[in-house]
């Protein structure tokens, strides 16, 4: 499980004199979904083009399945599907057109994977109108498929859920869900939806000014067997509560708002509360207070300030 | 299928599926049934005399159009040069002891040959479109990350252009022909024609003749498209491209002879794309010029255009619009 389907070594890229990403190194692993985050000019596009072999690496290598897309071209892209941007097809071509055009360039696919593909992404009806007259989300789906024709074991999605309703995002996230556990392929997500990438994705990549800041892990696992953890408690009264935990039981409490926080090992929740409920404090909600990703993403970003 | 076929395949079901190049063929078909119309409603006078007695009728045609002469005033001179030349024409057929062909569907042919000016124009319209359409819809980036290499793809795109006017012209022929027999009736296996040349007439195979010509022009239209694709690639933009490929068409003759005085003028695309000029009995249009000079220079050319095509095309880095 632990191979990597992609390696970025020192990737750099330089137009004119500016430099846009700055030697990125990172990689992914088989049957992992990677979600690709940061603000607007990060260098999200540029590096996912260099990923593909659109741009020219300045410096550095992408290697795909170890093989390099600047010396090896060929056998790099055919393991890599993706979309670039917006899912862009010939608008005066039938969707069925459109799919049987990609196939015909790489060897291998039949009729039967393209219905396959087809049946997947849920397009049998609309594959014979013209894509001028399909849909955002429709067009999304199509771009899915054509992804997807050569069974490719590195999928590049940017922003995939972008027009699509609330049923077909969750649709394309079980199918990309499905796509990393049981067939093994590597998924690399782009988006802005912080919520989005929180739900598909396995790892965070978040770059900022063309520079990788963090790669982390979205659930935590860790988490769970850390002795320490952060408690959010919603009781009433605060002042009771503050007094009760650092007398008895020594825990700095913060408040913020109407709710507070302390961090505490998992044993002694439960004494906590006896001690709270004797003491008659009115407790609403206690919990585990996870910090979303939108939190870890503003932690590290700072502001959306391009530099 | 092999895969470049399959690309050539893919090229040329992008070319077909769309309505212009559609357009464009029906432009052709019309042209060519409407001219066959004009001809045979307003043109009774087409064939020359093709019965047992026809030495004595181009003799009183000839006597006929003397007489007009004579009657014409020297203002309708036209007229006059005009019934000169069929005077000339019917005296080599009687000297030469020739029985003229009658008018059919080859010579119907040979006179919608004019037609391949806009077959030309249609290559540069495709040659300015392959490219930089797909920048402009955006498919570049699909295209292009595929397992096939850059310049494969670039060459079946080129290739492609050359079957569009390779297929265009054969329409151009086959339809021309069928029109005239339905118009015209065919004249015969391999009917003759009687051309003015500047040495004189000739008595030629109107096949033979339509097959040369075509090849003539060939040149003019390959170097015209080749010339469009590569501004196409280059610039990813198609109406620059057809801009200015139309604009050098048109313009090609006169830019030669407005810089004729000077010593490179020879090396302009446009002095070298006729070779018609070394046929026996013309004259080249500018001193110095060899058959084997305009060849060097059209390969020169031709060169650069691919070359340039290729190494922007391999080497750019595909980013946004």
């Amino acid at each position: 499980m632990n191979e990597a389907a992609m390696e970025l070594i020192n990737v750099k890229k330089k137009i004119g004199k500016k430099e846009i990403i700055k030697g990125l190194s990172f990689h992914i692993n088989k049957g992992e979904v990677f979600g690709f985050i940061g603000p607007n000019g990060a260098g999200k596009t540029t590096t996912i083009r260099m990923m593909v072999g659109l741009m020219s690496l300045t410096e550095g290598d992408v290697l795909i399945q170890g093989h390099s897309i600047k010396t090896n071209f060929k056998k790099a892209v055919r393991e890599v599907g993706a979309i670039v941007e917006n899912p862009e097809m010939y608008p005066f071509m039938t969707g069925i057109q459109n799919l049987k055009h990609y196939a015909n360039m790489i060897p291998g696919v039949t009729q039967e994977r393209i219905n396959e593909v087809v049946e997947l992404v849920g397009l049998e009806k609309v594959l014979k109108d013209k894509v001028g007259k399909y849909s955002l989300g429709m067009r999304q789906r199509l771009g899915i498929a054509q992804a997807l024709l050569h069974r490719p074991s590195i999928l590049i999605l940017d922003e995939p859920t972008n027009g699509l309703d609330p049923a077909g995002i969750r649709e394309i996230r079980r199918y990309i869900r499905k796509l990393a556990t049981e067939e093994n392929v590597a998924v690399i997500i782009s988006s802005h939806l912080l919520s989005e990438i929180e739900l598909m994705c396995d790892r965070i990549g978040i770059i900022k000014n063309g520079e990788l800041i963090s790669t982390q892990t979205v659930h935590d696992e860790a988490d769970q067997h850390e002795k320490l953890q952060q408690i959010e408690l919603i009781a009433t009264p605060h002042e009771k509560v503050i007094e009760l935990l650092e007398s008895k039981h020594n825990i700095d409490v913060m408040q913020i708002e109407h709710s507070l926080t302390f961090q505490c090992e998992k044993d002694t929740i439960p004494e906590l509360v006896r001690t709270l409920v004797s003491h008659d404090v009115s407790i609403y909600q206690i919990g585990k207070a996870r910090a979303s990703l939108e939190d870890k993403f503003f932690d590290v970003i700072g502001e959306n300030v391009i530099e | 299928m092999s895969s470049f076929l399959k690309l050539i395949y893919n090229e040329q079901l992008k070319l077909y599926i769309t309505k212009s190049t559609w357009i464009m063929y029906i432009i052709l078909a019309a042209l060519i049934i409407g001219g066959a119309a004009i001809v045979a409603t307003f043109d009774e006078d087409l064939s020359k005399p093709t019965g047992d007695n026809w030495r004595e009728e181009l003799q009183t045609e000839n006597e006929a159009l003397l007489k007009e002469n004579e009657e014409a005033g020297e203002e309708e001179g036209f007229v006059i040069s005009i019934n000169n030349d069929i005077i000339a024409e019917n005296n080599y057929y009687l000297e030469h002891d020739i029985k003229p062909s009658s008018y059919g569907a080859f010579h119907y042919v040979h006179e919608n040959q004019g037609l391949l000016s806009l077959i030309s124009l249609f290559t540069i319209i495709i040659a300015a479109g392959i490219v930089a359409n797909e920048f402009r819809w955006g498919t570049i980036k699909l295209l292009l990350i595929r397992p096939i290499s850059r310049s494969k793809i670039l060459l079946s795109k080129y290739i492609s252009v050359l079957i569009f006017a390779v297929i265009t012209s054969i329409f151009l022929y086959v339809f021309s022909f069928i029109v005239g027999a339905i118009f015209f009736g065919i004249e015969g296996a391999n009917p003759h024609i009687l051309l003015h040349t500047e040495s004189g007439f000739e008595y030629v195979s109107i096949a033979g003749d339509i097959l040369s010509t075509y090849g003539y022009k060939l040149i003019n239209l390959v170097m015209m498209a080749t010339f469009a694709f590569m501004i196409s690639t280059v610039f990813r933009n198609s109406a620059l491209a057809i801009g200015l490929a139309i604009f050098l068409m048109m313009a090609g003759t006169q830019i030669v002879f407005f810089f004729a005085e000077r010593s490179w003028a020879k090396y302009i695309l446009f002095a070298n794309t006729d070779l018609t000029q070394y046929k026996t009995g013309n004259t080249p249009m500018l001193e110095g010029m060899t058959l084997g000079f305009s060849v060097s220079v059209l390969i020169v050319y031709y060169a650069i255009f691919i070359v340039l095509s290729w190494f922007v095309f391999t080497k750019r880095d595909v980013a946004g619009h």
